[in-house]
């Protein structure tokens, strides 16, 4: 699950000065054209040839969740909340000279898109939301136990409609160097660690009473048989999002970038030519 | 040597094809299903009957342990049978230290109720606590309690600093915490032992721990769960004791305690016998059934430790159904007759450097009538042969009430106070 470099397009690394001198947030920057800024879901950043293909015609800028960065790890000790983590965001998007651009957000990072779109309305111009975190129903109920709480082997089973396909292949197939390996695990496990700051026990922060604020035009996409977060909660964000659309997607779990890249970007090309 | 008898609360009627049916002895199992009030009821006064049979049968100390939603250890607040034994104890006289291992500080979310309700143990007690402060495990504090484990660590350092605080300031004062905030701390009672009672802390063998307690002078207690204790508690005895060097203090033994499980009949034989069935339930059902995800959370343990973990080739889970003659011959129990029983300990207790050990002897399903036997034989076979054992040191034990012969804490327990806010 390490970032890696497409062989076409390779990674800039630069470092942004947030949170008072508290933070320096990594951003990975990739391609050429107009901004997207995206942010990643729980597992950290990855780039995949949903975002190698964006980044064909736009500058896609990756913030790594602070802790998620190798070398600064104890950096998640600076944000105590979801409030704090909006603002270092914001000001990390204001520092980069990123307002009026697209943001991209998936799972984790889908929550945060939201999050950021309702308390800054005007910060980006476009939202999509890839199966978002964020909102939790009691008659929709789901939990996070298979992430956070349960063999490892169960994951792939939750994030994938078809978790021995091609795509699940992709994305968990361990490097063939054993210590690399154990890198790549820890890298995830902490990620994970990290993010669930703020997702852990029940990844919802009050974003239903924000939600209405959201005025950027808003795509959200679905995977039509997520098991993590269920497609119902698509509807849900188009329902409480006044400008938004919805289109779920057949034959996918929690990860449309991944297990249906095509769709996916075809769907996200469509709304960002409107 | 100080030696206390630890108990838990364990249910001792599980089915007996409970480990195949579900997956692990905490956190999902369908109580309503799995449990008979009547002997629900009973596990609780079999367990507080065998705490006063051990403190009248000389043991120096008895202790108690938190968990929750544990098959193993019915435990979710310490406090509650530790104060009916304080004052049980109390009303017959007897001078037995009361150790609750503890109120877990990673996982509680009301650390001011802990400093309240420790030091009214202290006064129903007499002065006879001994403060435990563990983390929590995974399972607990951050499962079933909701904690982020991300936050675990910090949490618990908050939390202690809170309680010293309001144990020791003689003023009222305000405190602005990450994790609780209150305009006025002033706790009714103080505890009883001034400045404080004695604190120990909790590792499953991690050094963040054995550094802590160091640092601050307090009592070390190691709990290692499975397999061989000298291939899995000696090199955290080695870290702890190579710091303390290192940090130019003291090695008084009696700074850490080692906890085991424990069997003792007349005979060896007459052990496996009598306790096979009952050891083997344990850890079939009980403390050995708990998966490594619920012990181990992302974020709980930092990358570093992670890595550790993962290229040590530490096997935490068992592998296959433990057997009784496994698990004594892998040293996880030590079992058998008083002789072979006090040769083992001994041998620990040296070879560990600990000057505190902790005996689990209701194991599993073991019945009251059992526990009792067992209670006897080691306090008459065992305990006598333990109790010289770094007797050199019986002057300076400042990790043991002094009521009860101790020394006052070193002014770095309560030194602590000065990194407050």
């Amino acid at each position: 699950m390490a970032a890696t470099n497409s062989p076409s397009l390779t990674a800039e690394t630069r470092t942004v000065s947030v949170w008072n001198g508290r933070i320096s947030l990594r951003v990975q920057v990739k391609g050429s054209g107009d901004p997207i800024v995206y942010l990643h879901p729980g597992g950290g950043l990855t780039w995949d040839p949903f975002l190698d293909g964006l980044a064909a015609d736009h500058t896609i800028y990756a913030p790594e969740l602070p802790g998620t960065s190798d070398g600064d790890t104890d950096a998640i000790h600076h944000i105590d909340d979801l409030f704090d983590l909006v603002l270092v965001y914001e000001e990390a998007v204001r520092a980069l000279g990123l307002e009026g651009a697209i943001v991209v957000g998936q799972s984790f990072g889908g929550m945060l898109a939201a999050e950021l779109a309702a308390c800054f309305p005007a910060l980006f111009s476009r939202v999509v939301l890839l199966d978002p975190a964020g909102l939790w129903l009691p008659e929709h109920h789901y939990s996070l136990d298979a992430v956070m709480a349960g063999p490892p082997e169960g994951i792939p089973g939750v994030l994938f409609h078809d978790p021995t396909g091609p795509a699940a292949a992709a994305l968990f197939a361990p490097p063939a160097d054993p210590m690399a390996a154990v890198d790549g695990a820890v890298r995830l496990v902490w990620a994970i660690g990290c993010c669930a700051k703020f997702l852990w026990p029940i990844p919802e922060r009050g974003l239903h009473k924000r939600l209405h604020r959201v005025s950027a035009p808003t795509l959200v996409v679905w995977g039509e048989n997520d098991r993590l977060i269920p497609v119902v909660y698509a509807h849900e964000f188009g329902r409480r999002i006044a400008a938004s659309r919805v289109v779920t997607v057949p034959n996918c779990g929690h990860v449309p970038q991944v297990e249906q890249c095509d769709i996916t970007t075809t769907a996200v090309r469509d709304f960002l030519a409107l | 040597m100080k030696v206390e008898y630890l108990q838990q609360f364990t249910y001792r009627d599980l089915p007996d094809d409970f480990s195949t049916r579900f997956v692990e002895s905490v956190v999902t199992n369908p109580y309503a299903e799995l449990v008979d009030p009547e002997r629900m009821r009973a596990a609780f006064r079999d367990g507080l009957d065998e705490l006063m049979h051990a403190a009248r049968a000389g043991f120096d100390a008895v202790a108690v342990t938190e968990h929750g939603a544990a098959n193993y250890d019915m435990s979710p607040n310490p406090d509650l049978t530790a104060a009916a034994v304080a004052y049980a104890t109390e009303a017959e006289g007897i001078d037995v230290a009361i150790h609750v291992i503890g109120r877990t500080l990673g996982k509680t979310r009301e650390p001011l109720r802990v400093a309240e309700e420790y030091a009214v143990l202290d006064n129903i007690s007499g002065g006879r606590l001994q403060a435990g402060f563990p983390v929590g495990l995974a399972y607990d504090a951050n499962y079933n309690y909701g904690v982020a484990p991300v936050e675990t660590r910090a949490r618990y350092a908050e939390n202690l600093e809170l309680i010293l605080r309001a144990w020791t300031a003689r003023e009222p004062f305000p405190w602005n915490g990450r994790y609780s905030q209150y305009p006025g701390v002033n706790i009714w009672p103080r505890p009883y032992q001034t400045p404080h009672p004695p604190i120990s802390v909790t590792s499953i063998g991690t050094p963040t721990t054995a550094d802590f307690a160091l640092e601050r002078d307090l009592g070390f207690n190691l709990v290692a769960f499975s397999g061989d204790p000298v291939a899995t508690a000696k090199p955290a005895y080695d870290y702890f004791w190579n710091k303390a060097a290192e940090l130019g203090l003291d090695d008084n033994p009696y700074r850490a305690t080692y906890a085991q499980f424990v069997v003792v009949a007349d005979t060896d034989a007459e052990a496996e016998r009598l306790y096979a069935r009952h050891v083997e339930y344990s850890f079939a059902n009980g403390i050995g059934h708990i998966p490594l995800y619920r012990l181990a959370m992302p974020g709980g343990i930092p990358p570093a430790g992670l890595k550790h973990l993962m290229t040590s080739g530490a096997a935490l889970g068992p592998t296959g159904p433990p057997t009784y003659r496994g698990l004594v011959e892998s040293g996880a129990v030590v079992a058998g007759s008083p002789e072979t029983v006090r040769e083992r300990l001994a041998h620990l207790a040296r070879l560990f450097r600990v000057g505190n050990l902790s005996v689990f002897l209701q194991l599993g399903s073991t019945p009251r009538d059992l526990t009792l036997a067992s209670i006897d034989r080691f306090a008459s076979g065992v305990l006598p042969h333990l109790r010289p054992i770094f007797a050199e040191y019986d002057d300076e034990n400042r990790w043991w009430p002094v009521r009860l012969g101790g020394k006052p804490p070193s002014p770095r327990q309560a030194g602590t106070l000065e990194g407050a806010n």
